[in-house]
């Protein structure tokens, strides 16, 4: 197989060119104060002062890793038993179970989210049936519920895929060895098959988080001008204000907690995985 | 020993998607016995096991455990414990806390824990290991693991699900003695399942053999092995030599043309029955002291002893002459086009099945590109065959004209027929070029092609009968001539274990002793 | 396995199905609803399909859509694959360090990756457009291929390809006849992740596109602020083609099967039917989006681009212009001067802009505008005065008017006191009688303004102290309020009394009135913005010619009856005003419709690079300190 390394330059190029360079100019970009432009350079911290001085851009960030947080938990709670029935099922049945979730992804993300402007707004099917039951007082739309809703029907099914495949992956013997080592259906989901589905529901995590963080088109529709997340503030610095140094400050500060994030939870993950830890 | 009767299973049937996988298996389990399930793979043995762990439930019949029926017991509330056919140890524990899994369920106390834990490690060898990583154990310690894992709960049965399967051959060895020692010194029952027969017998106290969802035989081993009650028990383990046979009378039968004594009884006169002779049975004498006499065809050497190979009754064979020509391609007239083909020969009976293909096939014609080596196809074969003996001129042709004539010659071969072993076969003449043979890479193979060489049973001329080549040439060196090569089968042939070596080709003798021979119903294949 | 009824499974499993296809169900039923209304179906009707049908705009996005998918999968697939192939042949260390760049815009965000490739664009001065969007669509898709591919590579025997190679296959025949199809099933998963990655892709497009060109996901975002069934109706169609792909994915190899009886399904199988029906719709909808062209008329064969606010023409005048003068036009539509400002100031060409007063003022400063040619243009007696020779272009050098009004409160006379409207003017968006019933719009310069007036200020001040009281006016307003802050959608939610009050331009307020005959419009005596939104033509416009004759067509009164009774804003053409306002008119009684033109405190807007600076980002903090309030 090595003579195919050849084949391995032009996408070095390629990835270098689409894939790296992008990232370094957004952190040339954040350092500079040029205007829009980097030529010439002068490094600055200013952008990163900016941001980190003012406690509105501060709380506008924890609320964006809030509202994901609870997104990411939601999609965890209602994912986690969904994607157990499904690994549970035939693989016949499984297969069609999946397709079934994986079929609205194909439809465009926005075209979903619109839908629920019309379901959610006043006199919408799910108002209604939300005040008959009195569960909902007038407005739905543009609230933080709305967004929330928006964000649990986008990334939902990333989350069932995720734990449905590291399930369906679990040696089923495993099973068979706690129950025959006397632990009840109970206490085997609690002792090997929770454990044991933890990599699927990190994935899970990641894939619901990190889109849920950044996300600004759903509370842009759902949420109204008057919800702002971190991503809409890149989007306005670089669509609306068009400060892009700003803009890209505020992108590197959510990629890298982002990383840091990511990163403690695979750290959680990788303690809890491979049976190193000592005995108690 | 009358033991006290553990596990009962009455009449279990089982299948999956329709298929009947057991067919109404009935078994008693004693206490403190080391019971084997033995059968090949899909006979049922690991659904059986299933059944009995609370894995499965049964379709029908009864699964009865100390006096109780626990058909409806689940798995957890079992008395019994598993060791997985891959160990299915927990990969997210430590060896320590896979062995405790099952009593920290059972909310004992730590420091009980910890002592059951240790001698567990202790009986297994393992001290030390407490908190390795599973996952990066070797096999055999994995299997231990595996096998500490369930014994700490100190169950009264324990079910082995071929735990032995993935281990490397003398690491097997190994642990089939610990296991024997194990159970040993816990004293409690084992059920274990296994395809490998010289494991059953090494370990076991009772054999259950299994085939097709049902029980052939259970027995000690011993006693599966000198009487297996079917032909299938017998070929399953250990090595044999099986022929059928007519049981005259008690103590009397006929096989291979021979009336013999043996020691069994209980058959109907002249019934056919299957007779079974171990190899280590058989003694080689001197021609004249031999019960039965033959020429020895092949001796091994396999350490403690040689396995010899004797034939009582002799194959049938056809020998065919070969005719070596030089190559004879012609080429076409702009020299772009090569073209070869060879005569040969076909049996009148056979005239009427010619095609272009079959006679492309035969003569081997060719047709080829001499600069690039390319193939070209024959466009044109052009014959005029009748059923009647002779030789019948046959042209090839390319489609750019390129042509070459040959012979086929039409010939009435006779069949060779073995009354006494029920076989025929039959070969043709035919002719090669040198290079044929200096190029062939499967010799054997392009001979009985090239000679239509065939063999059968008389009884059933559907079956087919394999050949052996044989020929006195070097293929390397071969020059153009005329060459016999023969066609045969092999005959019945003794397997027989003997401490001394017997040239191959001489004639000997084969003494048995009537206990020797062990009779069993005739089952058909 | 035992199996069990497993009752709380099941619910769960079927209330998420319910919950993932409620909102598909819905955009299907409603895209036949007969109405506008989002929430109540009133009747079954095509006419939202006929809509779609007509709109160049919807069949477009679905061609760039479905085209971009289609291209980028097609070249990711290929090269991933050959890269995948490469990288596993490669060093370690290679191997390590293309797994981390791969890793880029699948660990990011993906607003960064799209912020990276829209810098790289601009730095490198490529004009953004359809080709951008493949590149990126390439670039984000490759590395899902490759991750797909990879592990079906890791699995294979390092010594096929030499085996193939041994036996006489060249190093492309191994690869194409031995390496590839052993690793065909990823290679096949990764177009389908490429193919769903690229179709569903919103945030990327959005931020590397240009020229007009729009994908599905921008052209709903952009869309989705008024009331516009056609998108549902465009939904439908999307999901029939996705139904119609997906049927044919896993039905026909289903079928094939039987019919043959093979265990093993080559995936050629599955992947070929539905390539195929793919590039058939593709085929269909370019069919469709092009336009036929007359080359009778006197500007076959040209197109005008034209960058104008969203939902700001008439029904009919971009057809009927392009069938009088054998043109195309292309329209793109922005948000805000603010975003408009940006991509021209960028580079982008158009050949017309109609940005509001000060943001003319402003291009006109920056050089960024051409004188008109008065020779070609004929409206000038038309329109009516008070709308021509005003601060931001004395004697209308550069600019005609396209619409222009003022701004004011739009309010439901049910719930909202007049005499509370006379006394507080816009001092009622501080009133906490209305609390949690006001809508204020998304845009610095309006909210500025109507604090400032409020305040007593001019609009224009320079005075910090002034604005930076405006500012805590504001700060109070989303505070103590609880406003929704919105753009167009206020309009449709207005119309149906959604608030009380709103502050919203008086062409929008004109339509809102027209619906709903409980609303009324009030004009604070403290002044409000008299504005102008105008049309011109940029320095670097590529038509001029057909620039000026679309300036003449829109000033036209056929022209300016379509756009000012559509849209609802006042014509400048004073013939049109006249009518649509008087006996008979469309407006007719709406007082919002003609523009107050007799209050001195009403003020046009003057640009003024530092305030609109500091505007811009103390709007940006109000919005935040919004957010936060919640």
């Amino acid at each position: 197989m090595k003579r195919f390394s050849k084949l391995t330059i032009p996408y070095i190029a390629w990835a270098a060119l689409m894939l790296l360079l992008p990232m370094l100019l957004i952190a040339v970009y954040s350092f500079t104060d040029q205007g829009n432009s980097i030529i010439p350079f002068t490094f600055t911290l200013d952008n990163y002062v900016k941001f980190f001085t003012d406690p509105d851009f501060l709380l506008i960030l924890w609320r964006s890793i809030l509202i994901a947080l609870k997104t990411t938990v939601l999609c965890l709670l209602l994912g986690y038993p969904i994607a157990y029935f499904i690994a549970r099922c035939e693989e016949k049945t499984q297969n069609l179970l999946i397709l079934c979730i994986t079929f609205p992804m194909w439809i465009n993300m926005l075209v979903r989210t619109y839908a629920w402007i019309g379901l959610l707004s006043e006199g919408g099917l799910v108002q209604r049936v939300l005040s008959l039951l009195g569960l909902a007082d007038g407005e739905l739309l543009y609230t933080e519920g709305a967004v929330l809703l928006g964000m649990v029907y986008n990334f939902l099914p990333f989350m069932i895929l995720q734990i449905q495949t590291s399930l369906s992956k679990m040696d089923y013997a495993l099973l068979d060895a706690s129950a025959d080592l006397g632990a009840s259906p109970r206490q085997t989901f609690r002792l090997v098959t929770l454990p044991l589905s933890l990599p699927g529901v990190v994935n899970g995590i990641t894939l619901v988080f990190l889109p849920a963080v950044s996300s600004f088109f759903i509370p842009k529709m759902l949420g109204g001008g008057q919800y702002f997340l971190i991503g809409n503030m890149i989007e306005n610095q670089f669509i609306t204000v068009g400060e892009w140094n700003f803009g890209s400050a505020i992108a590197i500060i959510m990629a890298v907690i982002m990383m840091c994030l990511m990163m403690l939870v695979r750290r959680i993950e990788a303690r809890n995985e491979g049976g190193k830890g000592e005995r108690p | 020993m009358e033991q006290k009767k553990l596990i009962e299973l009455r009449n279990i049937v089982k299948s999956f998607d329709g298929q009947l996988v057991l067919k109404g298996v009935s078994l008693d389990i004693c206490e403190n016995e080391f019971v084997t399930l033995l059968g090949p793979s899909g006979c049922g043995k690991t659904t059986l096991l299933r059944i009995l762990g609370g894995f499965l439930d049964a379709d029908e019949g009864s699964v009865t455990f100390d006096g109780k029926v626990i058909n409806e017991v689940p798995p957890y509330q079992r008395e019994l414990n598993t060791v997985f056919q891959k160990y299915a140890l927990f990969p997210h524990l430590n060896v320590y806390e896979n062995i405790a899994f099952g009593l920290k369920l059972k909310k004992m106390s730590h420091d009980v824990i910890d002592q059951k834990v240790m001698k567990m490690l202790k009986l297994i060898g393992l001290e030390g290991f407490e908190s390795k990583n599973t996952t990066l154990l070797s096999g055999g310690q994995q299997q231990r693991v595996a096998i500490a894992r369930a014994l700490v709960n100190e169950p009264k049965v324990l079910l082995l699900d071929e735990p032995l399967a993935a281990l490397d051959l003398k690491l097997r060895k190994e642990m089939q003695y610990e296991l024997k020692r194990i159970q040993e010194e816990v004293g409690i029952t084992f059920i274990f399942v296994t395809h490998d027969q010289e494991e059953a017998l090494t370990m076991s106290d009772k054999i259950v053999v299994m085939n097709e969802g049902e029980i052939l035989q259970v027995d000690a081993p011993q006693d599966i092995y000198n009487k297996p009650n079917c032909r299938f028990v017998a070929n399953f383990i250990g090595e044999s030599n099986i022929f059928p046979g007519v049981m005259l009378e008690d103590y009397h039968l006929r096989f291979d043309d021979h009336d013999f004594d043996c020691g069994c009884f209980g058959f109907k006169k002249n019934e056919p029955v299957d007779v079974l002779i171990r190899p280590e049975q058989i003694e080689i004498v001197k021609k004249e002291d031999g019960k039965l006499t033959g020429e020895v065809l092949s001796s091994l050497f396999k350490g403690v002893h040689h396995e010899i190979m004797v034939e009582t009754v002799p194959g049938t064979r056809v020998t065919v002459q070969m005719q070596l020509i030089r190559n004879q391609d012609v080429a076409s007239e702009d020299g772009n086009e090569m073209i070869s083909a060879n005569n040969f020969y076909v049996d009148i009976e056979d005239v009427e099945h010619m095609d272009d293909r079959e006679i492309i096939a035969l003569s081997n014609a060719q047709a080829w590109n001499p600069h690039t080596d390319e193939f070209i196809s024959i466009a044109h074969v052009e014959y005029d065959l009748r059923a009647e003996e002779g030789i019948y001129p046959v042209v090839f042709s390319t489609g750019n004209g390129t042509r070459v004539e040959r012979r086929i010659h039409v010939v009435n071969q006779p069949v060779v027929r073995n009354e006494r072993a029920n076989e025929a076969v039959m070969a043709f003449n035919f002719v090669r070029s040198v290079d044929e043979i200096m190029e062939s890479q499967a010799l054997d193979t392009d001979l009985r092609t090239w000679a239509g060489a065939q063999g059968w049973k008389l009884s059933d001329e559907e079956t087919s009968v394999e050949l052996y080549v044989d020929y006195d040439f070097e293929p390397d060196e071969v020059k153009e001539g005329v060459y016999p090569v023969t066609f045969e089968t092999t005959g019945h042939e003794f397997k027989v274990y003997t401490t001394t070596h017997h040239e191959e080709g001489q004639e000997v003798g084969l003494f048995f002793p009537p206990e020797a021979i062990h009779v069993m119903p005739h089952t058909e294949y | 396995m035992r199996q069990k009824k497993r009752p709380v499974g099941k619910f769960m499993m079927a209330a998420s199905i319910c919950f993932f296809y409620l909102p598909i169900l819905y955009i299907v039923i409603f895209s036949f609803n007969e109405s506008k209304s989002l929430t109540n179906f009133t009747g079954f009707s095509l006419r939202w399909y006929l809509h779609m049908l007509e709109s160049h705009g919807m069949m477009s996005a679905l061609y760039t859509t479905f085209s971009v998918a289609i291209l980028a999968t097609l070249i990711s697939t290929v090269v991933g694959t050959l890269a995948a192939i490469g990288i596993s042949s490669s060093r370690k260390i290679i191997r390590d360090l293309m797994e981390q760049v791969n890793n880029l815009p699948i660990m990011n965000p993906e607003i960064v990756t799209a912020i990276g490739l829209m810098l790289l664009f601009i730095t490198f001065q490529v004009e953004r457009g359809y080709t951008t969007m493949l590149l990126a669509h390439i670039a984000f898709c490759i590395p899902y291929v490759m991750l797909s591919v990879t592990p079906k590579i890791r699995t294979l025997d390092p010594n096929l390809a030499d085996a193939a190679m041994d036996l006489g296959a060249s190093p492309f025949q191994a690869l194409t006849k031995v390496v590839v199809p052993q690793i065909m099933p990823g290679i096949i998963s990764g177009a389908l992740i490429a193919f769903t990655m690229s179709i569903d892709d919103f945030i990327i497009s959005y931020f590397v596109t240009g020229q007009g060109v729009k994908n599905i996901s921008i052209l709903v975002y952009t869309m989705s602020k008024r009331v516009n069934p056609s998108i549902n109706a465009l939904s439908t169609l999307i999901i029939l083609i996705i139904t119609l792909v997906m049927v044919l994915v896993n039905v026909l190899p289903l079928i094939a099967k039987k019919r043959e009886r093979r265990d093993e399904l080559t995936p050629r199988r599955m992947v070929v039917p539905a390539a195929a029906t793919l590039c058939a719709v593709v085929a269909i909808v370019a069919l469709l989006s092009s336009r036929q062209t007359d080359t009778g008329l006197p500007y076959a064969g040209q197109t005008l681009h034209i960058y104008n606010w969203g939902e700001y023409t008439g029904e009919n005048i971009l057809s009927d212009f392009e069938e009088e003068t054998g043109a195309t036009v292309v329209m793109e539509n922005f948000d805000s001067n603010e975003q408009m400002y940006i991509k021209v100031a960028n580079g982008e060409s158009y050949d017309i802009l109609v940005p509001s007063d000060y943001m003319i003022q402003r291009l006109i400063e920056e050089g960024f505008l051409q004188k008109l040619d008065d020779s070609l243009l004929d409206c000038w007696d038309k329109l009516d005065e008070n709308c021509l020779d005003l601060s931001y272009d004395p004697g209308n050098e550069y600019s005609v008017p396209y619409f222009w009004g003022t701004v004011g409160i739009v309010y439901d006379t049910t719930v909202v006191d007049y005499e509370d409207l006379e006394a507080e003017g816009f001092n009622i968006f501080l009133d906490e009688k209305y609390k949690g019933d006001i809508y204020l719009y998304d845009s610095e310069r309006d909210s500025f303004m109507m604090a400032l007036k409020a305040l007593g200020y001019s609009m224009n001040t320079e005075d910090e102290d002034e604005i930076q009281e405006a500012y805590e006016w504001l700060v109070q307003c989303v505070q103590t309020m609880e406003p929704e802050i919105v753009t167009d959608e206020i309009i449709d939610n207005m119309a149906q009394g959604r608030k009380a009050l709103g502050l919203v331009y008086s062409g929008d307020a004109a339509y809102i009135m027209a619906e709903n005959e409980d609303m009324g419009f009030y004009l604070p005596e403290s002044g409000t913005n008299l504005w102008t939104d105008a049309m011109v033509i940029p320095a670097n416009a590529q038509n001029v010619e057909l620039a000026h004759v679309f300036i003449n067509y829109v000033c036209d009164y056929d022209g300016a009856y379509d756009n000012s009774s559509y849209v609802g804003y006042t014509s400048p053409n004073a013939e049109v005003m006249a009518d649509l306002s008087g006996e008979g008119g469309d407006y007719e009684g709406i007082n919002a419709y003609l523009p107050r033109t007799d209050n001195e405190n009403d003020e046009v807007f003057v640009y003024n690079e530092n305030t609109k600076k500091t505007l811009a980002n103390l709007w940006s903090k109000v919005k935040i300190e919004a957010s936060n309030a919640n």
